[in-house]
């Protein structure tokens, strides 16, 4: 089976400075993936690039295709941080919305029964079945961000990439959001590759975590993230906070058993 | 006194051709306003002045020389936004003013064009030829098939562009026949209203559609039919009170504005108390 996402090389620039540099790594599928780096150090870049919104050096393949060549999108559920829509009144309801993750057919613009029953199943699922007729912008930025989590969702896709999709949610929201996420990769397969600062809250979920500072310094394991010498020496006090985080006073969240052994 | 004013052939002609091309923009116009690109119009009606003044130098018709200018114009400023990252309103601004400087140039070299050319500059809905009636007919058709066959494209990358991409939709070819179509619309629309109010068939309707409207296939419609109704209510009045029909059609679209806005705020303070 290929691998979900392959990166060779990828490096990206903005006028002269470069923001990603020689980046390289696969995700295999059923890999729950914590993207993780200071602001500034590409995360963002690194998700618009694999999915071809910019333009970069090397190459990428999903699926085990070429990403120029790529036609299967429906295998892909993307969220960005910010949606560019917020602000807008844009005169489009909540169930339109999530239709738009659906794949189509030009000049068949009629809304299918199994359209429609795969929207309200996502709706129900993402807990926003209550506002499905209601105009996007009349919603709060949250309950924004949970109608754009099930457009995400509504094409069942094998990968997921998200970035910071908690952002906008309050705790309650959150943690049923990262439950949902976890239930789709265990029970589903489904591959997910997520931007966060939350790694206390996801890091239970979490099989692997990957750090790019312009370059990608670390991708493995959580434990090997939590033992990790070479994080905490080459970045200092956000790894360390990042550990502590996973810690918790000790015991580490994320089963590795690591934290008593480090706190002893 | 309806009767006399329809039995004219100008008038037919002229009411024929304004309501093809106020059709056209006002549904061009309801993605450009959402896309925030509605000031594309007064910069691309700008560089209509530099087509319809080589046109004037040349003896040519200033429509068929204004079409290929203002398209070229229009992908200049695509590029410019794609290719050197510089914000969509300032290369408008750019292209607008170079449309505008070159057609200021060409005039005074050709020792300036008096009255034909004011013609232009402030629509002249009642001397439209035939031959303007049929590209508006062949514009809207094309325009019809694009919106119809590609509504969900449409809709999408107006709405969120990254996420659309990620659904295999190509939106740079969306944005792109988008633009050429307005072009074309532009070039057209310039004998109905002028090239100075050209923008304006763009944009109000589409404005008070979506103080109308509820969903987007909702203000599609309003804003089709509110800039029918301006150019037959605008032309009409021009023809009883003798007043130039561009500025009048613009009026009547900026009384249908007021009123929309009023009837929205109503709506929603009754919206608001139940």
């Amino acid at each position: 089976m290929p691998a979900v996402i392959e990166a060779n090389g990828v490096r990206f620039r903005y006028e002269t400075a470069w923001v990603l540099d020689n980046i390289t790594f696969q995700m295999q599928p059923g890999d729950y993936v914590g993207l993780i780096g200071p602001n500034g150090g590409g995360k963002t870049t690194l998700l618009k690039v694999l999915l071809g919104l910019e333009k970069a050096q090397g190459t990428v393949r999903l699926f085990g295709q070429e990403l120029d060549q790529f036609k299967d999108w429906y295998k892909i559920g993307y969220l960005a941080q910010k949606s560019p829509v917020a602000q807008s009144r844009f005169p489009i309801s909540v169930e339109e919305v999530v239709f738009m993750g659906l794949g189509f057919e030009r000049f068949h613009n009629r809304v299918t029964h199994a359209d429609l029953k795969k929207v309200y199943e996502v709706l129900a699922k993402t807990n926003t079945l209550s506002y499905a007729k209601r105009i996007f912008h009349d919603l709060s930025v949250g309950q924004q961000q949970r109608v754009l989590l099930a457009r995400a969702l509504v094409s069942r896709p094998q990968l997921l990439i998200l970035d910071e999709p908690s952002a906008a949610l309050d705790a309650g929201s959150r943690e049923d959001f990262f439950n949902l996420l976890g239930e789709l990769n265990t029970r589903y397969g489904v591959t997910i590759l997520l931007i966060t600062h939350d790694t206390g809250e996801v890091g239970k979920y979490i099989s692997k975590f990957m750090y790019v500072d312009k370059e990608l310094v670390f991708y493995g394991t959580k434990q090997e993230f939590c033992h990790s010498e070479k994080m905490a020496a080459k970045l200092g006090a956000f790894a360390q906070h990042t550990i502590d985080h996973l810690h918790n006073n000790g015991h580490c969240p994320l089963g590795c058993h690591c934290g008593e052994a480090k706190h002893d | 006194m309806i009767s006399e004013f329809l039995s004219y052939g100008f008038v037919q002609r002229g009411l024929l051709a304004g309501s093809l091309a106020a059709v056209i923009c006002a549904v061009l116009g309801v993605f450009l306003v959402l896309k925030r690109l509605s000031l594309i119009g007064d910069g691309l009606s700008h560089v209509c002045l530099t087509g319809v003044a080589a046109a004037l130098l040349m003896g040519a018709s200033p429509v068929y020389v204004s079409i290929p200018v203002v398209m070229a114009s229009s992908l200049g400023i695509l590029k410019l936004t794609e290719k050197f990252r510089i914000y969509g309103d300032a290369a408008i601004g750019i292209i607008s003013a170079a449309g505008l400087a070159v057609g200021i140039f060409i005039t005074s070299l050709a020792g300036g064009f008096n009255t034909d050319l004011f013609g232009y500059l402030f629509g002249s809905i009642l001397t439209v030829g035939t031959d303007e009636v049929i590209l508006c007919a062949v514009l809207l058709a094309i325009l019809l098939f694009f919106v119809i066959g590609f509504y969900r494209d449409l809709v999408s990358a107006s709405f969120d562009a990254p996420f659309a991409h990620t659904r295999g939709i190509n939106v740079r070819a969306v944005n792109l026949t988008l633009t050429l179509i307005t072009s074309a619309a532009v070039v057209l629309a310039f004998k109905v209203v002028g090239i100075f109010l050209i923008s304006a068939l763009l944009i109000i309707p589409p404005v008070s559609a979506l103080m109308l409207a509820r969903t987007f296939k909702q203000v599609l419609y309003w804003a089709a039919g509110l800039a029918l109704a301006a150019v037959w209510v605008g032309v009409y009045l021009s023809f009883v009170f003798d007043i130039p029909s561009g500025a009048t059609i613009i009026l009547v679209n900026l009384f249908i504005l007021a009123c929309s806005y009023a009837y929205s705020r109503i709506r929603n303070a009754y919206a608001a108390e139940k």
